[in-house]
């Protein structure tokens, strides 16, 4: 039991991580909180299904589509809304529950609601783990999680663009005096942490059914790994996303189910007491103001 | 026949609400020049640079360099175009090493632009660059967290990473302030040596006997506007200069 326990937290962890990193690199990047991050999961997934379903396009196609389709609206929702209310915090996050609500609600309203919208699992398999049966998808999930972390890493650090987006992120007045185009770096961030949202879509979606409500659980997943992990930070993600993890598992299965969601958020509650800008969070201020 | 100006500042004036920050002012920058701009705190000095770097957008007036008007560019095509410049606060990569801070600015689209798209051994050029500023090899200072250097030491790295951009006008703002006397006696020479390579340099000081060694030109601004215009030592005999700076006798 302990070691199943174990298995399934390390696999809850990276959901977490997926769910998680494309909000926080755009916060780490531009300082966009995009709480239409949930809606842009959502909608990747019914974006894949109709053209899987609808549309008849093969598997790898309609998600690759979606992914591009979601990165597309990122860029849009910066360019045409976000980039008018740039640095007005409350401002930017208004915009972007505005437009999250929009897009959830527009598939209620369109009767996207039942438990026939689903995506298919890559490979239908299972293998055993020690003595843990665990199904293929879950182990897709943990593979993809590692490469995209590894690619995301080798981006930022090996790429005229990643390093473009250090510097914004460290000090954006000093990366305009490199004669980097802000607006660019942030459209770019805000684009690509869509895109981030639509392939955890397209490896977790198929453990269930895709609902709307999911698109709020992902976004209050996505801002208590990163409040925990501290905003921006990549390392924080991933600590914060184990934390949890194991916290929720551990939980679910010593304790009772009903107790998880009660220990995420006294995590984060501890959390914003010690340490209000997270484990790994660079808001210094935030400290020294309290 | 008379030289084209480098850079030309015509009536750059910036309102900010009813505060007048720069009225009306005018000058111009040939090849090879060091301008000081001097004048007591809330002068307008580092406004007027903002608004020729494009970190500010004027209210009136026009910024022509090379014989184009740049005037409420955005700050990042400025630089493209090179114009380069530092700030009076400096903001490191703190958690960097100082050579690794160069890479930024070494991958920026004016570097990529003048390479011919090709960087070359970067880290390799940063640690020449931090060698040319004063970052003595055989300390391996260029190596540690920008964020344990002493201030000498950061504005020499905003210093290199100006230089780095190979601008043709690099504005420094306020590089002699929080230095020793030792400490500016050192950046000094560096500043020369790029004169002497024929880098056109503008300067905001408060340091200035220091500035006077190495300006060929000075203007004063006083309350937004230009009251002085000239070789340094006759520039501080203006009475109008003498009274911005030590007060109305009256």
């Amino acid at each position: 039991m302990l070691l199943g326990t174990i298995v399934y937290a390390i696999i809850n962890s990276v959901i977490l991580i997926m769910m998680s990193i494309g909000f926080n690199l755009t916060f780490g990047i531009s300082g966009i909180s995009n709480f239409a991050y949930g809606a842009l999961y959502i909608f990747s997934a019914f974006s894949t299904y109709m053209l899987l379903q609808m549309v008849g396009l093969p598997y790898p196609v309609a998600a690759l589509v979606s992914i591009v389709l979601t990165a597309a609206i990122g860029a849009l929702m910066y360019r045409f809304i976000l980039m008018r209310v740039r640095g007005q915090v409350l401002s930017e996050v208004i915009a972007t529950f505005g437009i999250g609500l929009a897009i959830l609600e527009f598939f209620r309203y369109l009767g996207f609601v039942g438990v026939e919208y689903a995506l298919p699992v890559f490979i239908d398999d299972s293998f055993m783990i020690g003595e843990v049966y665990v199904d293929a998808q879950r182990l897709i999930i943990v593979a993809s999680s590692v490469v995209l972390v590894g690619l995301l890493w080798l981006f930022v650090h090996y790429t005229s663009v990643g390093l473009a987006f250090r510097g914004i992120a460290q000090d954006e007045r000093t990366a305009l005096t490199f004669g980097m185009d802000s607006d660019w770096i942030a459209t770019l961030s805000v684009s690509l942490g869509a895109a981030l949202a639509a392939i955890a879509a397209t490896v977790i979606i198929p453990l269930g059914t895709i609902s709307v409500s999911q698109g709020y659980d992902v976004l209050i997943n996505a801002l208590a790994v990163s409040i925990i992990g501290g905003l921006g930070s990549t390392g924080g993600v991933i600590v914060a996303s184990l934390v949890v993890g194991f916290a929720q598992r551990f939980t679910d299965t010593y304790i009772g189910s009903h107790w998880t969601m009660i220990v995420s958020l006294a995590a984060i509650l501890l959390v914003l007491v010690i340490k209000p800008s997270g484990l790994y969070g660079k808001q210094k201020e935030l400290e020294e103001r309290i | 026949m008379s030289e084209t100006p480098l850079l030309e500042v015509k009536g750059l004036t910036k309102s900010f609400g009813g505060v007048q920050a720069v009225n009306g002012i005018s000058f111009t920058l040939n090849k090879g020049d060091l301008l000081g701009i001097i004048g007591p705190n809330g002068s307008g000095k580092t406004t007027t640079v903002n608004l020729i770097s494009g970190f500010v957008k004027a209210t009136s007036g026009r910024v022509i360099f090379k014989g184009r008007d740049i005037t409420n560019m955005p700050p990042y095509k400025i630089v493209r175009l090179g114009i380069a410049r530092t700030f009076q606060m400096v903001k490191p990569f703190y958690q960097l090493p100082a050579f690794k801070n160069m890479i930024i600015p070494l991958y920026s689209p004016r570097v990529k632009a003048l390479a011919g798209g090709k960087y070359g051994d970067r880290d390799a050029v940063a640690l020449d660059l931090l060698e040319e500023v004063g970052f003595e090899r055989d300390n391996q200072v260029a190596y540690k967290a920008a964020s344990v250097l002493p201030q000498g030491y950061l504005k020499r790295l905003e210093l290199a990473k100006a230089i780095s951009l190979q601008p043709d006008i690099m504005i420094l703002d306020e590089l002699f302030s929080g230095l020793s006397l030792a400490e500016v006696a050192s950046i000094v020479p560096i500043i020369e040596k790029l004169l002497l390579e024929g880098k056109t340099i503008i300067m905001i000081e408060h340091r200035l006997k220091e500035l006077f060694r190495i300006a060929s030109r000075v203007i004063v601004l006083n309350f937004g506007e230009k009251i002085a215009d000239g070789v340094a030592k006759e520039v501080m005999e203006s009475d109008e200069v003498k009274k911005a700076y030590l007060g109305s006798e009256e």
